[in-house]
């Protein structure tokens, strides 16, 4: 029996080079807002603080990996592939769920 | 911003990463006790930020395994489904939980980490008899090869007991969510006792998944605003330096050294952490 149907070596391409690039992207933004205040920089563009630049930075992480199941969401579909298409848009969602119910208890937990 | 004490999240998140990565765990199981017992950081705060190198660590990490072939997406994908419906859970449960029984739960983990450190991986009997016909893995299409760069060719392997591995996965997510750490204590057994996966396959999977488990509690916790830029960004720069200069720290120091340096810190900080779950502190900064 074959069992070599899971390699993907295209989609692995693509989301090793997303996944590297994005790390650096998001590390440099984060390096940026920390070290602007050392220089007594007020900021860049619309951030005003480095504090900001360095929120920028973190939203991207989380981002990342939510970019990740994106491209997988569509390499799946675009090989007629809809049940791991489903499977995708499922995490996705619940991540979307995650983020939302945590807008709606914004400011609950102490410390 | 308070520059000293920045500085002092960088340091000690290099040292966390780069220990941590050497050996293969996430750095959040150091960080999180660290933070809470010398940086006087609140256990949400410090939970919130430390999920953020989470993240840092695995994007970073899975680019490698991704080239090498090692890493099974569509096993990953499909772990996902519980991994971060236990995050859910997680952040959920982290609002109603008293705090002193997520001290508990920490040493907890810190401990049964400390034993799988001691106890070695062994290689999961890969018999490449037929899988059941009818088993999920098998309708999913998940079973796969890998490179393996000794025998200079492609290993095929079967994966196994999917609802078991499913089960498993949504514990890993909860403690993920509720300790901030990427929940290796829970995926390692996960995968090589439920899916059978071989083990450089199980380790570059769940790293790639821990990102995502990683991202979809720290995406509620920065919803409510629970992520502290001040404290999450030291520690996600310091986290993605630690990664790089665990892999070189892993050529130089003998393995067998660093597991046994690993095991002493994590029995400490488990002790540190049981005393902070009864009320007892011995540190300067635990009020």
């Amino acid at each position: 029996m074959t069992v070599n149907v899971a390699r993907q070596p295209a989609l692995e391409r693509l989301l090793a080079y997303v996944l590297h690039g994005g790390t650096w992207l998001a590390t440099c933004i984060i390096a940026l807002g920390l070290a602007l205040p050392l220089f007594g920089s007020r900021g860049v563009g619309l951030a005003t603080t480095g504090e900001e630049i360095v929120t920028a930075g973190i939203a991207f992480f989380i981002l990342l990996p939510v970019l990740r199941v994106m491209l997988m969401l569509v390499m799946f579909v675009r090989e007629g592939d809809y049940r791991f298409g489903a499977i995708a848009t499922l995490v996705l969602a619940i991540i979307v769920l995650g983020a939302a119910l945590g807008v709606r208890t914004a400011g609950g937990l102490p410390g | 911003m308070n520059f000293g004490f920045g500085a002092w999240l960088f340091a000690i998140s290099v040292g966390a990463s780069a220990l941590g990565g050497a050996l293969g765990m996430a750095s959040g199981i150091f960080i999180v006790p660290i933070l809470i017992m010398f940086g006087g950081v609140g256990i949400h705060v410090a939970v919130a930020a430390s999920l953020v190198s989470v993240i840092a660590c695995s994007c970073a990490s899975s680019a490698a395994f991704l080239r090498n072939g090692l890493t099974n997406t569509r096993v990953a994908i499909v772990l996902e489904t519980a991994t971060t419906l236990g995050a859910l859970t997680g952040v959920l449960l982290a609002g109603v939980f008293p705090v002193s029984l997520l001290f508990l739960l920490f040493a907890v983990v810190l401990l049964l980490s400390a034993q799988q450190m001691m106890a070695r991986r062994r290689e999961p009997v890969a018999a490449l008899d037929e899988a059941g016909a009818k088993s999920w893995a098998t309708a999913l299409r998940l079973h796969s090869s890998y490179p393996d760069r000794v025998l200079g060719r492609e290993v095929p392997y079967l994966v196994r007991r999917v609802p078991l591995g499913l089960a498993l996965m949504y514990g890993a997510g909860l403690i993920s969510a509720l300790l901030g750490i990427g929940s290796g204590v829970l995926k390692i057994p996960a995968m090589d006792t439920a899916l059978r996966l071989p083990i450089k396959v199980s380790s570059a999977t769940s790293n790639f998944m821990i990102g995502v488990t990683a991202a979809a509690s720290a995406a509620a916790y920065f919803a409510r605003g629970d992520i502290d830029p001040t404290i999450a960004g030291p520690v996600a720069l310091g986290s993605v330096v630690g990664a790089v200069l665990g892999a070189r720290l892993l050529m130089v120091v003998s393995g067998e050294k660093l597991r046994m340096l690993f095991v002493v810190v994590l029995v400490a900080l488990a002790a540190q952490m049981l005393l902070s779950a009864f009320g007892v502190h011995l540190g300067g900064h635990a009020s």
